[in-house]
């Protein structure tokens, strides 16, 4: 659905973007991250024909950006990083706008703002002005606003900074359910434990080069990473560090307080193993957990830091 | 006890007791602003110009050298007195705009709050802006100081008018800026605060003398003495303070004419007292907001927005829902109707409408009982005052429209919609037509009523149309082309002025000059030909008053200007040099517009 091609992108001497190579599949949702002016806004905002590249090439369905844009735009749902708003328009009205902006007609206007706003949960909010809202109604006025014009694509830049805990639960729920819609959604988002709940692809990029781009799975295999294993035993708790260190899949053991982690060599489902090993050991387990490498952890290794 | 007092008095005497860090801040912020380098430079480059141009055409180098230097010390008083009244009427305006973000920045950055955290008080913010800015102004008069005085060595000048001429320009000055100041409390937007301030001090200086003057003629007979009260009603207007005192200058006769002479020293005590009440009203307002900051209490900008938004409440729970507008048409161009043309609810808008109705129809019944309305000057007066107003108005209007959108980021929004960019352009362009359409309305109304009673003759309409529509092209086409091309609304607002006030007031002021050295006054008649403000008044001079009303077309007469040997004095040249005036200006409009709908995707961010 979404695809680019060595896109490159300067602004004077600085360059944002190096032959970006990316590819979304349709039904997708694809998590963006990077440290701070690594190049993602860059790239959103090109792939939504704000911004032209300067080199490359970006397709949105088949489309080439830099020549079809009012077609890409009719296709594309865009959220920026920051809430545009207009003084004293009411929310109805706000959306009734964009519904007229992506030439909808006037009699279904209507139900489609109505539909929106209650897919958002903003029914009561109506004829509220847009500038008295919370940021988190804010936010979701964004979302029903991309919605408006039933887009294929979503490209959402940072849609739950600023939010609190409830508000960033709600927005996670709302991108399932458009998911489940079928939308191909691209998000960027600091909040790496929430894109790793809902992303199916990570794309990893510093500096305005693609460090890595593919699934959870991916990455763990990328990094060659270890499993974990956090062990609680009801008794002998040095009997059991004992025998789990004579095993040779694992390659670390070490006691945390009450709990044994363990680090295994291979990304490989070893549980049962260490359960054989402790039971035969006459060793109580209490708990046996799995502990998956995090996206956080993933992107530190994978990023050096440093910016622009 | 003696080192308490003596810190208190080292403490009193130390002038940043006054102002606090708020000053040192905004010195440090203006050294790195670029454009007040280009300021100081454009503001000595033009009185440069204006003082050689003086120079030539006051001074002839032939002739006996007793008759050279005589001419020296007329061309001396030419120089300073052009010096004055350029930086009289220049610093004014800077002032103005200076300040009218001031306070506003503060308060949308939400810092106002913060300062108020620090034991820096009200007193200290209101000074420090106000200083920090008047120093820049102070700063522009000292540039010309030198000059002043190398042409104060020709003689001519008393140096007692140089230093009331000062002291009148500065307290004028230290008024319009404290006004601006107190205006950007509650007026988010620089060009608002600018407006606001302009009309204020239009309502204070002009329009209540005048009107003071003519109902006390027209309806209290018993005052024997207007000119008494004239005097009286001028003196906190600076512009006739200052006349009066170069004409005092000039030719010091003319003092005994006045019952009550416009003393200089009473005008200044009168708008530093002026001055000083504002700011303390200001300090108050200041104090307020920034403590609702603080305290995270909605600002006053936006707590009518909470009264409304409470309003709305109860009405939806009275199952009312008929506040929603619904989008008609253009989505641009409804939401361009939307917009306020001053912020401010659209209640007071209307208040503001029916007050000016009011004041016109009292204007109407004084000149009526003077016997005024059938003369052709009172309708050039009355088509003048409706076409300047009309100009400011789409010069403010057209350089807004895309910048706010910039401000608000709602543009990237916008150009993210499946619109063209022609339907975004047309759709801003017609937006501020609708706008302005309030005052051509007026202007319109105004030429049917006394075309009915046969004070004016029909033809005026056409010819005010022909005028009217390449004013709103030209300048709705260069406001969009500022208003794409600059991130700011006052500086695409201060730019679009900057062009009006170029091609009709600069332009044919330097060509003035230059017509007065080469004694070659063509290129400046065919020039001014295309003023609108000459079009004004020779389109009414022509078709105004009664003796004009009832005439055949054919003897119509018009005064151009026009070049040696030509005579454009019939209806026809007529015409046919507001046609060819109209092309002109509006292709150039239209190569504007052109122009903006290019920059709409450039520098979105």
């Amino acid at each position: 659905m979404i695809e680019t091609k060595r896109l490159t992108k300067h602004y004077g001497n600085l360059t944002a973007l190096v032959d970006l190579d990316l590819v979304i599949e349709a039904g997708d949702i694809f998590g963006f991250i990077g440290p701070n002016g690594a190049g993602k806004t860059t790239t959103m905002r090109i792939l939504v024909t704000l911004l032209e590249p300067s080199s490359g090439q970006a397709f949105i369905d088949g489309l080439d950006i830099t020549k079809k844009g009012k077609e890409v735009r009719r296709m594309v749902g865009y959220m920026p990083d920051f809430m545009g708003i207009y003084d004293d328009l009411k929310v109805f009205e706000y959306l009734e706008f964009f519904a007229a902006a992506f030439s909808i007609e006037h009699k279904k206007r209507k139900s489609i703002v109505e539909g929106v706003l209650e897919l958002t949960d903003l029914q009561s909010k109506g004829s509220f002005t847009v500038d008295s809202l919370s940021r988190g109604m804010q936010q979701r006025l964004g979302l029903a606003r991309v919605l408006i014009h039933d887009p294929k694509v979503l490209v959402l830049d940072e849609p739950a900074s600023g939010l609190d805990p409830r508000a960033r639960i709600e927005i996670r729920e709302l991108l399932r359910e458009l998911k489940r819609m079928g939308k191909t959604i691209m998000i960027s988002s600091h909040i790496l434990s929430e894109l790793e709940e809902i992303c199916d692809h990570i794309g990893i990029i510093e500096q305005g080069r693609l460090v890595f781009s593919g699934t959870m799975e991916e990455i763990r295999q990328r990094m060659g990473v270890q499993s974990k294993v956090r062990v609680q035993v009801a008794n002998n708790q040095q009997r059991a560090i004992e025998l789990l260190s004579a095993l040779p899949e694992v390659q670390d053991v070490q006691s945390t307080g009450r709990y044994i982690a363990v680090t295994l060599d291979k990304d490989q489902n070893t549980d049962g193993i260490i359960a054989r090993v402790l039971v035969n050991g006459d060793i109580d387990i209490v708990s046996l957990e799995p502990q998956q490498v995090k996206l956080d952890e993933a992107f530190l290794q994978l990023t050096k830091g440093i910016v622009h | 006890m003696n080192i308490g007092l003596s810190k208190s008095v080292r403490y009193i005497l130390k002038p940043s007791w006054l102002t606090g860090p708020i000053f040192d801040k905004e010195l440090r912020v203006s050294s790195r602003r670029r454009r007040n380098y280009v300021l100081r430079s454009a503001y000595l480059a033009i009185l440069t110009v204006f003082v050689v141009l003086v120079w030539h055409t006051m001074v002839r180098f032939q002739g006996a050298a007793a008759y050279r230097i005589s001419q020296m010390s007329v061309a001396g008083l030419a120089i300073i007195t052009t010096i004055i009244m350029f930086q009289f009427v220049a610093t004014q305006l800077i002032a103005v705009v200076m300040l009218s973000t001031s306070i506003s920045d503060e308060i949308y950055n939400r810092t106002l709050g913060v300062l108020m955290t620090t034991p820096i008080n009200s007193f200290q913010i209101v000074m420090g802006k106000l200083f920090s800015k008047l120093l820049q102004i102070i700063l522009l008069l000292a540039i010309s100081l030198p000059l002043l005085a190398t042409v104060r060595v020709f003689g001519g000048v008393p140096w007692n008018y140089v230093i009331s001429s000062v002291c009148i320009t500065l307290t004028a000055v230290i008024f319009a800026g404290v006004l601006s100041l107190y205006f950007s409390i509650s007026a988010r937007r620089a060009y608002v605060v600018i407006l606001k301030t302009l009309f204020t001090l239009g309502i204070i200086y002009l329009f209540i003398p005048i009107m003071v003057v003519l109902v006390s003629q027209s309806f209290v007979p018993t005052i024997r003495q207007p000119l008494m009260l004239f005097s009286i009603v001028m003196l906190p207007n600076p512009f006739v303070v200052m006349q009066f005192n170069t004409a005092a200058m000039m030719s010091p006769g003319a003092v005994g004419i006045m019952p009550i002479p416009l003393s200089w020293p009473i005008h200044c005590v009168v708008m530093l007292g002026a001055s000083v009440f504002l700011l303390a009203w200001s300090m108050r307002i200041v104090r307020r907001v920034a403590l609702r900051q603080a305290t995270g209490q909605l600002d006053l900008a936006t707590k009518n927005r909470k009264k409304k938004k409470l309003s709305l409440k109860t009405t939806k729970s009275e199952g009312q829902s008929g506040l929603i507008r619904r989008v008609k048409g253009s989505p641009v161009v409804w939401k361009e109707l939307r917009a306020p043309i001053i912020q401010g609810s659209r209640k007071k808008n209307i208040i503001g409408l029916a007050i000016t109705i009011i004041a016109l129809l009292i204007t109407y019944a004084v000149n009526m009982k003077e016997k005024l309305l059938d003369e052709d000057f009172t309708h050039i007066a009355y088509t003048l005052v409706f076409v300047i107003i009309g100009l400011i108005t789409n010069i403010v209007l057209s350089a807004t429209t895309i910048t706010t959108e910039k401000e608000t980021r709602s543009w990237p929004i916008l150009l993210a919609t499946s619109m063209s960019d022609w339907q975004i352009l047309i759709g801003k362009a017609v937006g501020v037509f609708r706008r302005c359409l309030p005052i051509w309305l007026l202007l319109a109304g105004h030429l049917i009523l006394f075309i009915t009673v046969r004070y004016i003759h029909p033809i005026a309409v056409v010819h005010l149309a022909i005028l009217v529509t390449w004013i709103v092209v030209f300048l709705s086409g260069s406001g969009l082309y500022f208003s794409a091309r600059l991130k700011r609304t006052t500086s695409a607002v201060v730019a679009n002025f900057a062009l009006a006030l170029t091609l009709w007031a600069v332009i044919p002021l330097l060509l003035g000059l230059v017509a007065t050295i080469t004694y070659e006054s063509d290129i400046l008649e065919a020039y001014i030909l295309t003023n609108p403000v000459v079009q004004t008044v020779v389109i009414m001079d022509g078709a105004g008053g009664s003796h004009n009303a009832t005439r055949n077309l054919s003897r119509l007469n018009y005064e151009w200007p026009s070049p040696s040997g030509s005579n454009w004095n019939s209806i026809r040249s007529t015409t046919s040099i507001l046609f060819i005036t109209m092309l002109i200006y509006m292709s150039m409009g239209l190569l504007f517009a052109w122009r903006a709908k290019c920059r709409f995707r450039r520098n979105i961010f």
